[in-house]
């Protein structure tokens, strides 16, 4: 005969036979729906984050905290790539961000490197690296870096110089960044002043590397500037008689070069009389 | 029978609660308010409507859920009628049943007056009868249920108050807990992976209940997915019921 103990055992023990039938049930379903791929609308979730003017303050005083979590977030969905319109808010998500915590370096820094290396949307990374330097005056590292996607990236030197210009006025900035400015005027073509600035460089140069680097730049600089005037002259000479001159000399003989110009070592330019061209007898870089 | 006395007591004591109409006039504000949101906005008005009019019946329906639920049986201990009722012959766990049902009917009624409203507000942009959101709702009514229980749960053992975080925790985790999965996918293989990967499993997943997203952008939602995932909201609601019935088994109030 069963005793109400033993029914309230039982009863406990079916009890707790439900509870495992059920979790293993609930593991079981949980596991199966994750199977099933659900529509994706990619990126929406992201169009509608109200701008980081407003946000900051709803984080209730944990801005910073916000700012963190955001960039985590943010980390893990640009590192996704079936997202494939992932980039279309590159620049409001990190403006979030920033606005958030203007002093949170980082996300500058990856910020920029995500829009040039993976989304190749330039005009955000500038626009990140600005807002960077904007909110930290103190760090030189913002303007350098655009600066250097303006040189090697967009190839635009004039904005190249500028960023670099921007750089060596904020303390800490590292010396190579003037001789970078130099390099970018040069490339830009104003060659005069990337003479002065090369000569400047090498006057001031604290160590023999430093002057090296910056003797092999005078070198570049002096020989591209009587490169152009050669070649100018060749050029002339051509027009009157059909050809190129046989050699340079003929370019003093007859009154188109007052005297032949020699590179920074002295020695003569070789000349090419089928192209024109003159050149240096070795590479600046291998002096 | 006595499970549906008690839940018809319930929903009768429910109705009486003014936060509950307090509850309901805030929800219908951001359906209606929805509105003047999407006056706001450059391009899909429809969307921003749809978009707070599906996060109010949703917001608006947890906190009924963990407001109402988190004092459904502590209110009886508290009041001593508790005494009175399991002095007459009735199981503990109809008792937790019946409360049970009687809040999700409550929440029921809730539910289908707030969707009314919010589909009055996108009959009157769209002139038609947007079906395919009532899915969307069906599935936070799942998701309410289930928060039902786990009020109901902590009620059991705990006052509202703590009952309240404690409830509104397992929200936070339910929502979040899908974070677990990319943590899973960067961790190197061991103990901690499958920690991780244990506690993935069995935490709640209330992402499975959400639908908000297809259905405002008409994405094509998987037939399987309905099942499984009402399957897996009736389980994981049975697994805490049984569990609450298993703590009230327990409790002396003496």
């Amino acid at each position: 005969m069963k005793t109400p103990l033993f029914r309230k055992g039982s009863a406990a023990a079916l009890l707790v036979a439900f509870l495992l039938a059920s979790a293993g049930a609930f593991v079981a379903l949980k596991a199966a729906t994750d199977r099933i791929v659900r529509g994706k609308q990619p990126g929406a979730s992201i169009i509608y984050v109200p701008s980081g003017k407003f946000l900051k303050y709803a984080t209730f005083g944990y801005r910073a905290l916000a700012a963190d979590l955001l960039y985590l977030w943010a980390i893990q969905y640009y590192s996704t790539p079936t997202i494939d319109d992932r980039f279309d808010h590159l620049d409001h998500i990190f403006a979030i961000i920033n606005e958030l915590d203007p002093r949170f370096q980082d996300p500058y820094e990856v910020g920029a490197l995500i829009a040039v290396q993976e989304a190749r949307d330039l005009r955000a990374a500038f626009a990140i690296l600005d807002r960077g330097a904007a909110n930290n005056p103190d760090q030189w590292v913002y303007p350098f870096n655009a600066g250097h996607v303006a040189l090697m990236t967009v190839k635009d030197y004039p904005l190249a110089e500028k960023y670099f210009e921007q750089t060596m006025k904020i303390p800490g900035a590292p010396d190579f960044v003037e001789r970078l400015r130099a390099n970018a005027m040069f490339k830009k073509g104003d060659l005069e002043t990337s003479w002065q600035t090369w000569l400047d460089i090498y006057k001031r140069a604290p160590d023999e590397r430093t002057k090296r680097i910056a003797s092999n730049h005078l070198y570049n600089v002096k020989a591209t500037i009587d490169g152009k005037a050669l070649e100018a002259a060749a050029a002339k000479y051509r027009d009157r008689f059909g050809r190129f001159p046989a050699d340079l000399e003929t370019l003093v003989r007859t009154g188109f070069a007052s005297e032949l110009p020699k590179d920074l070592d002295g020695n003569d330019y070789l000349y090419d009389a089928a192209t024109g061209k003159a050149r240096t007898v070795t590479s600046p870089w291998k002096r | 029978m006595k499970i549906a006395a008690i839940a018809g007591i319930t929903f009768k004591e429910a109705k009486r609660d003014r936060v509950l109409y307090l509850l309901f006039f805030f929800a219908a504000l951001g359906i209606v308010a929805a509105r003047v949101l999407a006056v706001l906005t450059v391009g899909d008005r429809i969307k921003i409507i749809k978009d707070v009019g599906l996060a109010s019946i949703s917001l608006f329906g947890v906190l009924m859920a963990i407001l109402i639920g988190t004092g459904l049986v502590y209110k009886e201990i508290d009041k001593k009628t508790i005494f009175t009722l399991l002095a007459k012959p009735l199981h503990r766990a109809e008792f937790i049943l019946g409360k049970f049902l009687g809040l999700v009917l409550t929440l029921c009624v809730m539910t289908l007056a707030m969707t009314l409203i919010f589909l009055a507000i996108v009959y009157a942009h769209t002139l038609r009868i947007e079906t395919p959101l009532l899915v969307a709702v069906g599935f936070i009514f799942l998701e309410l249920v289930l928060i039902t229980a786990v009020a109901v749960l902590f009620s059991c053992f705990s006052t509202p108050i703590l009952s309240s975080l404690f409830t509104l925790a397992f929200y936070l985790i339910g929502h979040l807990s899908w974070g677990l999965e990319l943590i899973i996918r960067k961790m190197r293989p061991g103990a901690g992976r499958t920690l991780v990967r244990g506690l993935y499993a069995f935490l709640p997943d209330l992402e499975n209940f959400n639908f908000k997203t297809e259905v405002v952008h008409g994405l094509p939602i998987p037939a399987g997915i309905y099942l499984s995932s009402f399957l897996y909201g009736v389980c994981y609601t049975a697994f805490i019921l049984g569990l609450a019935v298993l703590v009230f088994r327990r409790r002396d109030f003496i």
